[in-house]
């Protein structure tokens, strides 16, 4: 199953020449075999290119409190997806899960899914929800 | 004039005319926009590679303390996050190609090249015989390049790079590399040959074809970077690993089953043989 929909989205990509971002190999930067959740209060959003980062104050698996810069994707590929510089504001209140930095002192986490807990907003479940 | 001779002249006028109309210096075109053809190399050149993953790559030992005392957390330094690819490796980034040509008013030859991606510098090609500066001139993302026609394939060659790597899990490609390009049309498809000659990171010379399709509908959008303070980290402080201290670099060949040796590159990995002498 994996397979063909990793050929579909070849295919797709390749038919409909969508622009594609990559700047750093997700590989090489993150653990893509393991999943962390994070909840916290968000203190910035950087809607930009490379790509986004959502910072959060949230604490760590030992209860420590800890900055964590959240990856996302870049503005114009987010952009595509309805998200723009004022979707998120500082003193959201987020639940976010992600890959962890293979760097474990960065607190750098790769955004799968996102939810703002105040009004339900959310990114990463539906369809297309993804960035590279 | 008899008929015969009155034929004669006439064909003769005609294939005249014909020839007139056939351009002495036929030479392929490249302008237009491209989108990239990724089949076997999605993985490199969208997802990425993966740390410790030197299969077959021709890199030499000092090479391969750079890439494994790398991390990829440098990428979040300011000096990194809104760095070009270099001329070399863009074309194995992911993005479309936009070729255009400058042309020369008075010899209506082509003067230069000018390929630009969604994260590069605009690369020129100079195709007017100028030479390449002296080795201390400046060392640009684009480098300085030069381009000839051999036959319907244009041949360039690239020097004058800032560092850069050869991929994108921390093999360096040093500054003294020498890139030699080999760009071919087939009608809607253009096949683009890279070999690199590195003194420094590379054994032997590095080769790679890399495959895009005529888009003429195609865009390279528009791509303003902005540095930011991605992680917080403490002043001065410089991602990397000591020497024997990545414990990422054993996970690609345990994850695929592969011998340890042969994922940690050079020359001998690059060939059919070294197959045999693992077993």
């Amino acid at each position: 199953m994996k397979r063909r929909l990793l050929a579909l989205f070849v295919v797709a990509t390749f038919i409909s020449g969508i622009q594609l971002y990559a700047h750093h190999s997700f590989a090489a930067t993150y653990h893509e075999d393991r999943t962390v959740k994070i909840e916290g209060t968000l203190v910035q959003f950087q809607f930009r290119n490379p790509h986004s980062f959502v910072q959060v104050d949230a604490p760590d698996d030992k209860g420590v409190m800890q900055r964590w810069g959240i990856e996302w994707g870049g503005a114009g590929q987010l952009g595509g997806q309805g998200v723009n510089r004022y979707t998120l504001k500082a003193g959201d209140h987020v639940i976010i899960t992600g890959n962890p930095g293979r760097t474990v002192e960065d607190h750098r986490v790769r955004m799968v899914t996102l939810k703002r807990t105040s009004d339900g907003f959310g990114w990463g479940q539906e369809k297309g929800q993804t960035f590279d | 004039m008899g008929r015969v001779q009155r034929a004669a002249i006439v064909s003769f006028l005609l294939l005249g005319a014909m020839f007139i109309t056939v351009p002495v210096f036929a030479q392929m075109d490249f302008s237009g926009e491209w989108n990239p053809i990724f089949y076997e190399d999605q993985p490199e050149r969208v997802a990425g590679p993966e740390i410790g993953d030197y299969t077959g790559i021709p890199i030499t030992d000092a090479a391969r303390v750079r890439a494994d005392s790398w991390k990829a957390s440098v990428q979040t330094l300011p000096e990194w996050q809104c760095r070009p690819h270099s001329a070399d490796y863009i074309w194995r980034g992911p993005s479309q190609l936009r070729v255009t040509k400058e042309v020369d008013p008075v010899t209506r030859k082509v003067s230069a090249w000018h390929a630009e991606w969604l994260r590069s510098v605009d690369n020129v090609i100079y195709m007017d015989g100028r030479p390449h500066p002296p080795d201390y001139a400046e060392h640009t993302w684009g480098g300085f390049a030069t381009g000839e026609m051999v036959g319907q394939t244009m041949t360039v060659t690239v020097t004058h790079l800032k560092e850069g790597y050869l991929r994108r899990n921390g093999l360096p490609r040093s500054d003294t590399a020498k890139i030699v390009e080999h760009w071919i049309r087939h009608g809607d498809y253009l096949t683009v040959a890279v070999i690199m000659y590195d003194p420094v990171y590379l054994a032997e010379p590095f080769v790679r074809t890399t495959d895009y399709r005529l888009n003429p509908g195609g865009l390279v959008a528009p791509y303003p970077c902005e540095v930011v303070e991605e992680i917080t980290r403490p002043k001065g402080s410089v991602p990397s690993w000591l020497p024997g201290k990545n414990p990422d670099l054993t996970e690609y060949a345990e994850k695929y089953g592969l011998p340890q040796e042969a994922t940690r590159g050079g020359p001998q990995t690059m060939y059919p043989e070294y197959r045999s002498k693992l077993k």
